[in-house]
């Protein structure tokens, strides 16, 4: 749909052949602009930054003139003698043989035409255009999304008793259809509901019992602080930030998928940045430009460290560059287009990726905007000097530097070093005079007792970005105008102009990124804070006020209530951008703690539930199941942080699985991450696999989750484990089945469902002495018995649905 | 039982977002329809010719100059060297020989006297019910991106399949069963694994279910550990009871009533899932028919019949898969590509054979091909001898077919130039051969859309894609 017909005549000729615009223009004129993006194409991966093969750097009209140890490239107004058309008419260059191993393809005839007509013009510098960004119209710029949120009036209902201004924004809407809050939910409701929604866990048997016994006026607000306080409330909120920023272990791209190594310190500065409740402001200008924000010694190495890993938040994309033949530019300028597209989605909710190849259909975006934010991102993102995911070795052969991703972790690194001085020194002696094959193992093992070297998978701005230019249709092959970097010119408003210098004196850096991110963190943006206190509110309420969490523009779904979303919005930036301010907002509402159950006149009138007419009764989703089946059986290994992550078992049948750790299993959360090979139970529960990330997860209702907590082996460890945590916790069977759904259900049973399940258990143990036709001890029939209780647990709507 | 209290258009839409189409999802849906009175969507568009689709994919790249595109000019210009000229598409050109003529003879068959390699006598008897395209073109040389070419559209992973679209189209006519069925190659997974039947940004319902040839058809359909069937019973009366008591107290909650169904689903799934899979019903001839009593086409054979159960009892998209990439004949071609047409030759006629005297092939669409072609020229070993020479991948030509469900018998589209290097005539592309695959399905290709942040997306992307009109019956 983006793909409007006014482009199609333009998509018609592209395909026949590829022209850059100025020369499509214009045939006469040819300026360098027409020709820096060929040699950037075909030649410069030898001759740029890099490496200068023969000494020469073909980057710029001066580089060619200049020459290499052949002499010059070329002599302007002499095609026919100039060196650079002679070695492409004779094949020599780029050399055929070799393309492949550089990702560079051959040199297309219009190319040489081009470069050829450049030539004989006497190698002409191209006229400078105007670059400054395009302002839309007022009208267009006036969508309540565009315009800076400021705080409304609050409504007063002052005979109702509203004291929160959410309460007031919502009721406002409910008495517009005749409706009202539902009744309060009750305490034991409440505290499931809270500790599932901050902490992704049930609470326990005594917290329950704590709770319910606290007649204090501020109960409600004391559980809100120890559940915040908890440090699995990281571990819950962090896993939504995952899911935007598209985290992942691995590379993706390719059937093997290679293991993405040092990705998962991402994932502990993303749990412990929410556990501290690192103001959301810096804690998106460390994810932006934490390579610009400090100069290294000037800060401690924990900063230094935390600025760094951030940056990961822009390496989690899947990359194939890693290979020679899914690594030309193209490839290199998808992945860019990815990390632009998590970037602009998850933070200001835009969908930038729509203007790369034509003005937005919908937004005031235009065409240049995009690649204005490209040039943002050049001094990092360079297709045209690029770092390849995996390591720093090019092809061997022809020894191209592909530069490393990897930086050393501050202070940690130097620790390392230093303590496997001895260790290198010995492995460098068995490497000496070529004793690298014959000592192979002796080699490995040093490697293995000098464990993983400390590094970062970061992104950092070099300071040497090569010039951006618009490409026509999104096409590479058809460079238009040069660019400069700059913001949408929607949301460029007169007093913010967008002006990036050299973070601090020698920095080698653009400080494009820093002057992107202050920008992006400006208390009255038109969107940021927006876009945040409203995946919040999704988070708590299964709706955002926007419901396309990711879309704010016009294609997107309007606010259900756009004044409440307003003085939120306002409100995160005022209380310092704390999120756990926002939750404490949030879920001391009335509209949070109303209960769940629909009336008919509330599911008439309010059917959707848009209008919070009660609290929507969710499911758990995938990690909080799983881990909560672990908790509950007792099996939680409460390790926090720290990598490697935790490896998966794949077998030939297709089951992917987590293998019991030595103190139980940890949180789905630190589980490896790959985009294949996803664990059964998370992927049959709706875990996505990211590509790039994931906005919104889906919610399906199978067969398949049926049948894997019913007949799955893992699940029955766990029905195991928690039937003996029931054996060794409580005497009787009552007591037992007491235990059991306190447990599980953060209730006890009914006298009824007490007779039922007592007589269910005995009925079991009768089955299982009976069918299984050998003598089993009372004592382990009784367990059996008890594990398929649990099995059933495990498998009821109670427990998977939160009231 | 099911969706009661509001029916309001609201919750159901809510509802149906989290249940619609496909594997227990569709079927799920069709129990709920009578019901509910809605349509999951406005599938098809117009009269299917086809209710089915068989997809024989044969991974790795079958030699199309060798199996159904004969080339005399090739024979003449054998010897010859030709890299210089397409220097750009080879991925291995270090290893790039001459031009190098097919080792095969061909002769013409049926009444339509198709040529085709004597590596296939039994697909030779088939000729006068299939469509040959001999002007496929694909636009990756590399098995990764091209096969996500060859079954999502586009290079990269992470796109729903065709399989996985047909699921969220059409839904599955049995309610017992999914409605996309892979049936993979117990030897080894093809390049991309599991990827290659992926539901993407579908909803996960779609994305193909796993059938393994032995064993327990359906991952977990069984328990992992001994435990008497009767338990196991227990166990889930208990939990159906348990739900119903809770569903009770939470009316007006269509998610309850869904989940609910969800288990009675996966019961009935256990039996009618291990029944498709039972040949022990077939009888000798059939069995024969297939090949399944040879050793070397045993597995594909019992696999092929296994679809044609499959079909029969409903399901909408079948997708074969062969061990790895078997037709990837990079080194001795003329051993390796017979290796290949003795594994499937027989299953695939006996499967055409089949569906045939049994009325099906009708309306079950029958399609053959991978993901690329090879090249004229040959590829050497270390040897450097052309005995025992392969072929390198080619992006420019393929052949592949199609029979059965409104699809023309005994027709050659399209044709290549004259050493095969190209498809020259009649040309057509992998999004051109989805969107007829699709057309017989009786849907319009670009109006199979799933709205994914703001943008429709649709299997043949933002391509222009044509039906292939002159192969329909």
């Amino acid at each position: 749909m983006f793909f409007g017909l006014r482009l199609l005549p333009l998509l018609v000729a592209g395909l026949a052949c590829p022209i850059p615009l100025h020369a499509a223009e214009d045939k006469g004129k040819v300026g360098h602009h027409d020709i820096v993006p060929v040699m950037q194409l075909r030649c410069t991966v030898c001759h740029g930054a890099r490496k200068q093969e023969a000494g020469l750097d073909l980057r710029t009209p001066a580089g060619m003139l200049r020459g290499g140890e052949s002499g010059p490239a070329l002599v302007p107004g002499k095609p026919g003698e100039s060196l650079i058309l002679k070695k492409i008419h004779d094949g020599e260059m780029p050399p055929r043989r070799k393309l492949v191993a550089v990702s560079v393809k051959t040199m297309q005839s219009h190319e040489i035409e081009l470069l050829t007509r450049w030539i004989e013009l006497g190698a002409p510098m191209s006229e400078e255009k105007n670059d400054e960004g395009m302002v839309p119209e007022k009208k267009e710029r006036d969508f309540w999304a565009f315009r800076e949120p400021v705080a409304p009036e609050i409504p007063r209902f002052g005979e109702d008793g509203i004291s929160s201004p959410v309460d007031a924004f919502i009721l406002q809407g409910l008495k517009k259809k005749g409706l009202d809050f539902s009744p309060m939910a009750d305490k034991r409701t409440l505290i499931r509901r809270a500790t599932f929604d901050l902490t992704g866990l049930p609470p326990s048997p005594g917290e329950v019992r704590e709770f319910l016994a606290d007649k204090g006026q501020d109960a409600y607000s004391r559980l809100l602080d120890r559940l915040l306080d908890s440090p699995r409330y990281g571990e819950r909120w962090g896993r939504y930030w995952l899911d935007v920023a598209g985290y992942s272990d691995s590379d993706g791209g390719q059937n093997s998928d290679p293991v993405r190594d040092h990705a998962w310190r991402y994932r502990d500065y993303v749990i412990s940045s929410f556990n501290k409740d690192k103001p959301y402001d810096r804690f998106l200008m460390e994810q932006l430009a934490g390579d610009e924000l400090a100069k290294p010694g000037t800060v401690p190495d924990a900063v230094l460290t935390d600025n760094l890993v951030a940056t990961g938040f822009l390496r989690m994309g899947m990359d194939y560059t890693f290979a020679n033949i899914t690594g030309f530019v193209p490839d290199r300028i998808e992945v860019i287009d990815r990390e632009m597209e998590v970037m602009s989605g998850t933070i200001l909710g835009l969908t930038m990726k729509c203007a790369k190849c034509h003005d937005h259909k919908f937004d005031p975006i235009l065409q240049k905007d995009y690649f204005r934010l490209l040039a943002i991102f050049k001094g990092a993102f360079d297709e045209h000097d690029w770092m390849r995911p995996r390591d720093g070795k090019g092809g061997a052969a022809y020894d191209v530097p592909w530069p490393t991703r990897y930086l050393p972790v501050p202070g940690a690194h130097r620790q390392w070093k230093k303590k496997n001085a001895p260790v290198e020194k010995q492995i460098a002696e068995l490497k000496k005079d070529g004793g690298e094959e014959k000592n192979k193992e002796a080699i490995k093992a040093l490697e293995v007792k000098r464990g993983p070297e400390p590094l970062i998978r970061a992104l950092w701005d070099r300071g040497e970005p090569s010039t951006q230019y618009v490409l026509s249709r999104g096409d590479y092959r058809r460079p238009g105008d040069p660019v400069g970097p700059g913001v949408p010119g929607v949301l460029h408003s007169r007093k913010d102009s967008y002006s990036p210098e050299q973070p601090w004196a020698g920095a080698g850096k653009t400080g494009r990124r820093l002057a992107f991110a202050r920008w992006v963190t400006r208390p009255d943006h038109p969107l940021t804070a927006r876009v945040m206190v409203n995946r919040i509110w999704k988070h708590h309420f299964a709706h955002g006020i926007v419901d396309t969490l990711d879309n704010f523009g016009k294609a997107g779904s309007p606010p259900s209530h756009p004044r409440l979303l307003d003085w939120l919005s306002v409100e995160f930036a005022r209380q310092g951008w704390s999120m756990k301010a926002m939750h404490r907002i949030i879920m001391t509402s009335r509209t949070y703690r109303q209960s769940s159950r629909v009336t008919a006149r509330a599911s008439g009138l309010d059917p959707d539930n848009r209008l919070l007419s009660r609290m929507p009764l969710r499911r758990l989703d995938a990690e909080a199941l799983r881990d909560s089946l672990i908790f509950v059986a007792g099996q939680l290994d409460e390790q926090s942080r720290g990598g490697p992550p935790d490896v998966i078992e794949d077998r030939e049948d297709g089951l992917v699985s987590v293998p019991r750790g030595g103190q139980g299993w940890r949180r789905s959360v630190y589980v490896l991450q790959r985009r294949t090979k996803i664990p059964t139970f998370l992927s049959i529960f709706d875990l996505p696999r990211m590509d790039p990330n994931c906005v919104k997860r889906p919610e399906s209702t199978v067969a398949l989750q049926a049948l894997h907590l019913l007949n799955d082996g893992n699940v029955n460890q766990l029905a195991d484990h928690f039937s003996q945590r029931l054996m060794s916790e409580a005497e009787d069977i009552t007591s037992r089945i007491r235990l059991a759904y306190m447990l599980a259900l953060s209730r006890l049973p009914s006298d009824v469902e007490m007779r039922e399940v007592s007589g269910l258990v005995r009925e079991l143990e009768n089955r299982w002495q009976h069918d299984s036709g050998e003598k089993i001890e009372p004592v382990a029939l009784r367990k059996k018995a008890f594990a398929n209780l649990c099995r059933i647990l495990f498998n009821v709507s109670e427990f998977q649905y939160v009231d | 039982m099911l969706i009661e209290g509001s029916g309001q258009p609201g919750s159901r839409r809510d509802f149906f977002r989290s249940m619609s189409g496909g594997m227990m999802g569709g079927a799920l849906l069709s129990l709920l329809e009578g019901e509910v009175g809605a349509k999951p969507g406005q599938f098809p568009h117009y009269r299917p010719r086809a209710k089915s689709v068989i997809q024989l994919f044969m991974n790795g790249g079958p030699s199309q100059m060798d199996l159904f595109d004969p080339k005399p000019e090739l024979d003449r210009m054998h010897g010859k060297s030709h890299f210089e000229k397409i220097a750009g598409e080879v991925e291995n050109p270090q290893a790039a020989g001459a031009l190098m003529r097919s080792p095969y003879r061909f002769s013409r068959h049926g009444q339509c006297g198709m040529s085709v390699s004597e590596v296939m006598p039994h697909l030779a008897e088939c000729v006068d019910d299939i469509a040959f395209i001999r002007s496929m073109y694909t636009t990756n040389i590399t098995h990764e991106p091209a096969l996500f070419i060859a079954h999502s559209g586009r290079m990269q992973p992470g796109l729903p399949s065709i399989g996985s679209w047909v699921s969220y189209g059409l839904g599955s006519e049995n309610r017992n069963l999914p409605a996309y069925v892979v049936l993979d190659d117990p030897g080894k997974l093809p390049v991309n694994g599991t990827q290659n039947w992926q539901a993407g940004f579908l909803p996960p319902e779609h994305q193909g279910t796993r059938f393994r040839a032995t064993g327990a058809p359906v991952l977990n359909l069984k328990p992992a550990f001994p435990q008497p069937g009767a338990i196991g019973q227990l166990e889930r009366e208990f939990i159906a009871k348990l739900n119903s008591g809770h569903h009770q107290q939470r009316p007006r909650q269509p998610r309850l009533s869904a989940r609910m169904a969800s288990y009675e689903l996966a019961a009935r799934m256990q039996l009618e899932a291990s029944d498709a899979l039972d040949l022990d019903q077939e009888k000798q001839e059939t069995l024969e028919l297939y090949g399944i009593n040879r050793e070397k086409s045993a597995s594909y054979g019992r696999r092929c019949l296994i679809a044609r159960r499959l079909v029969e009892r409903g399901v909408r998209f079948v997708q074969l898969f062969i061990d790895f990439q078997i037709w990837d004949n990079h080194s001795n071609l003329k051993k390796g590509l017979l290796g290949c047409c003795e594994k499937t030759d027989q299953p695939v006629a006996g499967l055409l054979k089949d569906l045939k005297r049994r009325g099906l092939l009708e309306d079950t669409l029958v399609v053959w091909g991978g993901e690329f072609g090879r090249l004229p020229i040959a590829q050497l070993g270390d040897s450097k001898k052309v005995d025992n020479a392969g072929r390198d991948h080619n992006k420019n030509a393929m052949t592949t077919w199609m029979a059965g469900g409104g699809v023309k018998g005994g027709v050659v589209h399209g044709a290549t130039d004259e050493i095969g290097l190209a498809a020259v005539k009649d040309r057509v592309s992998i999004p051109d051969w989805h969107a007829t695959i699709l057309h017989l399905l009786g849907i319009d290709h670009e109006h199979l859309v799933f709205n994914r942040n703001g943008l429709d997306e649709r299997l043949t992307s933002v391509f222009e894609a044509r039906v292939v009109n002159e192969i329909l019956a």
